[in-house]
């Protein structure tokens, strides 16, 4: 007997006001003593909900329709109250999604794990062996006297994994648990997560977004789609050859940034809406390898070499056959999908004069605390220029300076010292750090940017028409019925046509990757010379985001745009940028053209962001 | 981060709001027009006879009005409120306010205060009660009957009280903060009466009291109970109550703790509706009766009372959510 059994649960949410959403269908799989299983899937699959499921944390709207967990031989629901509560945390222990409100925010560390001892009458002094706990996980002993407010995002995930292993449990279920993450402090995390499993032994049940740490770090990956497991097989063997067609999507979106060629691919479309009714794949919609009898027939989870798989053609082999040598598999992988490549950029770029001018320039924060000030210098004598029809992506961990400059190009800061320069076309000259007044607007709109949450950055009560009309009306002066046709125009340069459809939608009727469309074509609107991209994907599910890189980088070359692309992610960076920029606590620590830098990196530093990326393939071969 | 720099800089911000508050009650009067010795003599003289300057100039000296510019009458109006001096009432004359406000403050004090702090109290338990079993049969007992509660007009209520049981069964005085037949005092009789003149005032406040805490505290607490921490708790295997209190009342509380401090400073200006109603004796009737009768000196001194009681009741609530939410302390201090 297995560990942990779940057998064809289902969960439905069903809300007052809205139609019930079925998010988990019946889903089965075990996990034994000592595993570490994979749960991957794109946003709102229904992830955290088959985990909250068998954690039986679920609450209103949310309901168990059918099924069964089982763990450890006892039945979790149908188990009462105080049998579940003597099993929690002792042989079931879980991290949240987002740890950042995990831990209550008006007690100290200390309480919390002094509560989680006499919750189960663990003897001992609470102090040292919290103290223990916060080895394991290379924190220091004063993190038990903060308060959770006093610690940074990856100090707080460390505390939860900590509170996780305080009783040594048998299965440790991991939401998303370095998910927000720099990626230093996300390697840092895992590396000590699986030694630790190494030295004690627990299950691990990981749920993540995030192919390549999941492939990296498990035995085992189930693939889930639209509530149902679609795939649950080895992860080695996953690597090398991925039978359901969304796992081979998944997988093409992955790529290893060092490599002389990187391509990625992307799925097109959204996933499925399960508040209505489906006959057939729930997948067909997406699918590259879609016949007439998916649209009528829903597969079942059948097994398939070594594993499962939900597909009615690989079930019958007919599935395109892969080999996939470790250099190249995302692009044989990604190859059935629509593709994005380094993208190519007119040869003159590189020598056309720069629009944007950075020299020299710091920049220094004074911090009052208390009748103490101190203060730290965000960035360092940085330089460098921005070209129309290029793109220079600066990168490097949080802190590292990155929005700091960010703000002093679009001159929402002024430098401590240094020169910003802007070129307008008609060879006009001003000291961006100098503007005030009429002068500042006018170069604002030259000078535009992109968040990085899609989410917060449009009002969700107004429509997309509005949010184009208002940067229209101000920097075009265009109004009424010319302002619609501009906003219509500008939808469609990305991407979204037919644009009358767009037009009066709200934001939360829009996916993600629309939404940072939109975010997108109002940046345009004051058709500006520069724009500036910060972390555009980061919050975008892994199998869109080469959509908006695509679209960036179109964007480049057509309109001449120069681009500064904001990220600490150094996959997209290969993709979309010409040059990078490595900066490291505000010091510019490499530059040049992006195939050199990630390819070749000689600066430490971009060295270890390069190591930080989960790696798989490097896995699959040395395996 | 040094909590001593978030008690100071509050510390500050109450002197700086007092200051102002003090100057302004010291200006608003005294940019209207009118001369407030010939609104005396008026109302001495009644309404329509004419009236001597001499008598004007009488009644000035006597309620000390200050002559000279402002800034000298500014300087002599802060000496006097640091002496609690605010000169002579205008319909109770010749008592001075100081004396008017000694004699309301009490019944007010003692009829609101004890009121309020009941029903905080009743409030608090009853909403986290109603949380700590949301959706049950006892949630829709107390959140759907404290709405209802809630919608009728207190007047109305007020005035039922009085007419089942102080005019139908007689079972407690009707109006008023004493009975004739004692004298305010430390005695038996005296105390006695006092309080079988405020039963009904009591229940009519205690009644309508505890509503915005029961809601206030069952919303509060039902959303921390659905927040990620107060789930890691149970997952964590904590025992109900544990999680109930310390991960779900505890910072349920938090923003009601502010109110009540608030709530307790207001009391100063007393509550107009209940003393009306009851006719009783304390700083709400003091305040319509000044207010009524254009009662300058009385209506300052209680419009400064109600203001000070308010910003040290804000000052205290400051401190105390300092106290038990450290998250303030930080993004205060940051
Ligand atoms: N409280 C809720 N009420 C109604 N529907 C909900 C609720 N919570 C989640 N859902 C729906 O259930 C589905 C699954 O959500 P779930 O949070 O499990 O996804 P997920 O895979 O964990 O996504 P993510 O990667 O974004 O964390 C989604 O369609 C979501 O919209
Ligand atoms: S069943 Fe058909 S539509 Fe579904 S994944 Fe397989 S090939 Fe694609
Ligand atoms: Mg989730």
């Amino acid at each position: 007997m297995a560990l942990l059994e779940v057998d064809h649960l289902s969960v439905t949410y069903t809300p007052r006001d809205q139609p019930a959403n079925r998010a988990v269908h019946d889903v089965s799989f075990h996990i034994s003593e000592g595993e570490f299983v994979g749960l991957l899937g794109e946003s709102g699959c229904g992830k955290s909900t088959l985990g909250n499921a068998v954690l039986r944390l679920l609450s209103p709207p949310a309901r168990i329709t059918g099924g069964r967990v089982t763990f450890d031989g006892v039945d979790l629901t149908t188990a009462d109250e105080e049998k579940l509560r003597e099993l929690r945390w002792v042989d079931l222990s879980t991290v949240f999604q987002s740890s950042m409100n995990s831990l209550n925010p008006v007690i100290r560390v200390h309480a919390q794990f002094a509560d989680t001892f006499a919750a189960h009458k663990v003897p001992g002094d609470v102090t040292e062996r919290a103290t223990e706990l916060l080895e394991l996980v290379a924190l220091d002993r004063r993190v038990l006297r903060a308060y959770p407010h006093e610690l940074s995002g990856g100090m707080k995930q460390r505390v939860a994994l900590a509170l996780a292993l305080a009783l040594r449990p048998k299965l440790v279920l991991l939401d998303e648990p370095t998910t927000g993450l720099d990626v230093v402090v996300q390697r840092g995390i895992l590396t000590r997560l699986a030694e630790l499993r190494r030295e004690l032994g627990f299950a691990v049940l990981f749920i993540s977004h995030d192919l390549g740490t999941v492939l990296e770090m498990a035995d085992r990956v189930m693939v889930m789609y639209g509530g149902e497991i679609v795939e649950d097989r080895r992860a080695a063997d996953m690597l090398r050859e991925p039978r359901h067609p969304y796992s081979r999507g998944l997988l093409g979106s992955y790529a290893d940034p060092r490599l002389p060629d990187v391509r990625v691919s992307y799925i097109p479309g959204r996933p499925p809406d399960l508040s209505r009714p489906h006959t057939g794949c729930l997948f067909a919609a997406r699918c590259p390898h879609v016949e007439d009898a998916c649209r009528t027939t829903h597969p079942d989870l059948l097994p398939d070499r070594h594993g499962l798989v939900r597909c009615l053609v690989a079930q019958s082999d007919r599935l395109p056959v892969v080999t996939l040598g470790s250099a190249d598999a995302a692009t044989t992988l990604g190859s059935h999908f629509p593709a994005t490549g380094t993208l190519d950029r007119p040869a003159d770029a590189a020598e056309a004069a720069p629009v944007l001018t950075v020299t020299g320039v710091s920049k220094r924060y004074t911090t009052r605390r208390g009748l103490r000030t101190s203060s730290v210098e965000a960035v360092r004598d940085v330089s460098f220029a921005l070209r129309p029809g290029v793109v220079t992506a600066l990168v490097g961990q949080s802190g590292s300076g990155k929005s700091t400059l960010a703000r002093i190009v679009t001159a929402v800061e002024r430098p401590t010292s240094g020169e910003v320069r802007f070129t307008g076309d008609d060879g006009t000259d001003v000291r961006v750090d100098r503007l005030r007044g009429a002068a500042l607007r006018d170069y604002r709109r030259h000078v535009q940017m992109v968040f990085q949450d899609p989410f917060s950055a449009l009002n969700p009560t107004r429509t997309v028409a509005y949010a184009l009309s208002r940067p229209l009306a101000n920097f075009a002066g265009l109004r009424g019925a010319a302002a619609r046709e501009r906003a219509a125009q500008l939808l469609e340069s990305v991407g979204l046509a037919p644009a009358g459809q767009f037009l009066d939608k709200l934001p939360h009727q829009l996916s993600g990757g629309q939404r940072q469309r939109v975010v997108t074509a109002r940046a345009l609107a004051p058709d500006p010379r520069v724009l500036i991209a910060d972390e555009p994907i980061s919050m975008l599910d892994v199998s869109i985001r080469a959509e908006i890189l695509e679209l960036l980088g179109d964007l480049v070359r057509d309109r001449r745009l120069a681009m500064l692309y904001i990220t600490h992610d150094l996959l997209s960076a290969r993709l979309l940028a010409d040059e990078v920029l490595v900066l490291n606590q505000g010091v510019l620590v490499e530059r040049g053209p992006t195939r050199e830098v990630i390819g070749a990196a000689r600066d430490e530093y971009t060295r270890l962001l390069l190591d930080s990326i989960p790696n798989p393939f490097a896995k699959a071969a040395a395996g | 981060m040094a909590p001593v720099a978030y008690f100071v800089r509050r510390f500050l911000f109450f002197l700086g709001t007092l200051w102002a508050a003090v100057t302004l009650n010291f200006l608003i009067p005294r940019l209207q027009p009118g001369d407030p010795a010939e609104a005396i003599v008026s109302r001495l003289a009644g309404q329509s006879e004419s009236i001597d300057p001499a008598q004007v100039q009488a009644i000035r000296v006597m309620l000390g009005t200050p002559d000279g510019n402002l800034f000298d009458q500014y300087v002599q109006y802060l000496g006097a409120v640091l002496h609690g001096d605010f000169g002579i009432s205008y319909t109770y004359f010749p008592y001075s306010v100081t004396h008017m406000i000694g004699q309301a403050l009490p019944w007010t004090v003692i009829l609101v205060g004890v009121t309020q702090i009941i029903s905080f109290v009743v409030g608090t338990l009853l909403g986290t009660w109603a949380a700590y079993r949301r959706n049950s049969r006892v949630d829709s007992v107390i959140t759907l009957g404290s709405t209802f509660l809630g919608t009728l007009p207190f007047f109305w209520l007020a005035l039922l009280l009085v007419y089942v049981f102080a005019i139908t069964l007689r079972w407690f005085p009707e109006r008023g903060g004493y009975g004739g037949g004692s004298s305010p005092g430390w005695n038996w009789l005296f105390i006695s009466d006092a309080f079988q003149h405020s039963v009904l005032p009591a229940v009519a406040l205690l009644i309508t009291g505890p509503i915005g805490w029961i809601i206030g505290m069952r919303n509060n607490m039902v959303q921390s109970l659905g927040e990620d921490h107060t789930r890691l708790a149970v997952a964590r295997g904590l025992p109900r109550r544990r999680v109930a209190i310390t991960y779900g009342a505890r910072i349920a509380i938090l923003p009601n703790v502010t109110g009540f401090a608030i709530a307790l400073g207001g009391i100063l200006g007393g509550t107009v509706l209940v003393e009306t109603v009851f006719n009783y004796p304390g700083m709400g009737r003091l305040l319509l009766e000044s207010v009524s009768s254009r009662d300058y000196p009385l209506m300052q001194a209680i419009f400064l009372f109600t203001t000070i009681g308010v910003l040290v009741a804000n000052f205290l609530a400051d401190l105390l959510y300092g106290f038990l939410d450290p998250r303030v302390r930080k993004v205060e201090s940051v």
